[in-house]
């Protein structure tokens, strides 16, 4: 985010958040599934199994806040004009994994962006002017902090095999 | 700021289809193909207006993982096809995507004389500077010390290709390099891209995590590029000159030559017309 960029202004309209919220959700929902997808295929269930579960709680945080949009006319905001900068705080970036990664490796990543979410929206309940900014920020805020304390949970439950990198029985090589 | 209701018709994912990408994870092609899907959202282009044509290589699958038209074609002829597929259909908005090897070694004639003819495309390649589908050879772009090939053991010695300089050099209307690792910055850029007129070239440092793990370092070492464009074509040849190939996120050149349109003559289409158009 450039230092001076109206991205360091605070959001003050109800509309502008919720077009940030569903931008996040959409973003968070879609990459969960994505990795998802990608361990499968690679059949790595278990890593699949976290960014499933994480994909489907996204997806119902995205159909409420869709329901509670859809009397809305929200502002059109083009993906580089959000505040964030860059991608979106809950959106893991593509090329932090792999295919080897742990389990506790998958649970880690997505307890750091559910952080940045929640830091996300607590920076906009700080810095808002409005109070139904405000109290929506706070909720949301909230809302992502239950999804912290799950993964916080989850990582805890980690053993030391879901620390190990996953095995690779037949690894690629350079012209076998 | 315009409402949804006014700008907003397809979401990224309409411009995917159903078939899953088989690419390693980690491997930057899977963001090229989200930053494509968000540059053809927010021009909220139609699917059916859109088309991709791609050569052979990992990166040459994304036809396939999208909605919009899309053409697979041969290894090294994704540029003439895609030069066929425009002039025959200029109200179609048409992307090339492919990698290094299918694009400056199979296909190296071809992308000069692209850049030359500036045909209205954006070709986007992802260049991880390696043959990633057939197991890690070296491609035009590998750096003449790296040893990472049974068949390179002590690297290639020669001297890597130079796209942006060569597209430039060639005719290229519009020349940008980004970095796999911000895909909205991409975006952007793609948009830019398919809004100038004439042949446009983006180069994606796109790494290959499987045959060039050490490419997931590029993600730390690129930087913003700190001047904006020129449409000098002399004044970018220099800044070429002394670039490291890691400067990314802006656009270099944005030429004016017009783009090569031929006027045709009006056709009913028929396969009766074509053939007494070759008849001796």
């Amino acid at each position: 985010m450039s230092e001076g960029s109206t991205q360091d202004q605070p959001i003050n309209s109800l509309g502008v958040l919720l077009a940030h919220a569903l931008a996040m959700e959409t973003d968070a929902a879609d990459r969960y599934g994505e990795l998802a997808d990608q361990m499968e295929m690679h059949r790595k269930a278990d890593v699949a199994n976290i960014f499933r579960r994480l994909a489907k709680a996204e997806q119902k945080h995205l159909d409420e806040l869709e329901e509670m949009c859809a009397e809305m006319d929200l502002p059109h905001i083009a993906p580089w004009d959000f505040k964030w900068g860059g991608e979106s705080p809950e959106a893991i970036a593509v090329d932090r994994v792999s295919y080897q990664m742990s389990v506790k490796g998958a649970v880690l990543l997505a307890l750091h962006h559910e952080k940045l979410a929640y830091g996300f929206y607590s920076r906009v309940a700080a810095q808002t002017g409005d109070g139904e900014v405000r109290r929506l920020a706070r909720q949301f805020a909230d809302e992502e902090l239950q999804h912290v304390a799950w993964l916080e949970e989850w990582r805890d439950k980690c053993g030391p095999d879901d620390e190990k990198p996953l095995d690779d029985p037949d690894p690629p090589l350079s012209q076998e | 700021m315009e409402s949804c209701a006014q700008k907003k018709k397809f979401l990224a994912k309409d411009y995917k289809s159903e078939l899953k990408p088989i690419w390693c994870p980690g491997c930057g092609d899977y963001t090229v193909l989200n930053a494509i899907t968000r540059a053809l959202a927010e021009m909220a282009l139609a699917p059916e207006d859109v088309a991709v044509v791609s050569g052979i290589g990992c990166s040459s699958r994304i036809p396939a993982y999208t909605s919009v038209y899309g053409f697979h074609g041969v290894h090294g002829r994704a540029l003439p096809v895609a030069t066929g597929l425009k002039l025959a259909r200029p109200d179609l908005t048409v992307l090339v995507t492919g990698g290094d090897g299918d694009g400056f070694s199979i296909g190296g004639n071809h992308f000069l004389h692209a850049c030359r003819r500036n045909v209205d495309l954006t070709y986007i390649v992802m260049d991880n500077q390696v043959y990633g589908m057939t197991k890690g050879q070296a491609s035009p772009t590998t750096a003449p010390d790296w040893e990472g090939s049974k068949l390179t053991p002590e690297g290639t010695g020669i001297n890597p290709f130079q796209p942006l300089v060569v597209g430039l050099a060639s005719g290229a209307n519009f020349i940008a390099r980004v970095s796999a690792s911000d895909p909205v910055n991409m975006a952007q850029i793609i948009v830019e891209a398919v809004r100038h007129p004439g042949f446009s070239l983006v180069q994606v440092l796109s790494p290959c995590v499987t045959f060039r793990p050490e490419q997931q370092e590029w993600r730390d070492i690129v930087r913003t590029a700190v001047v904006d464009y020129t449409d000098d074509a002399a004044r970018a040849a220099r800044r070429l000159m002394t670039d490291d190939g890691f400067n990314v996120g802006k656009v270099l050149y944005k030429g004016s030559r017009p783009p090569y349109r031929p006027e045709f003559e009006n056709t009913d289409g028929s396969i009766a017309e074509l053939e007494a158009r070759f008849a001796l």
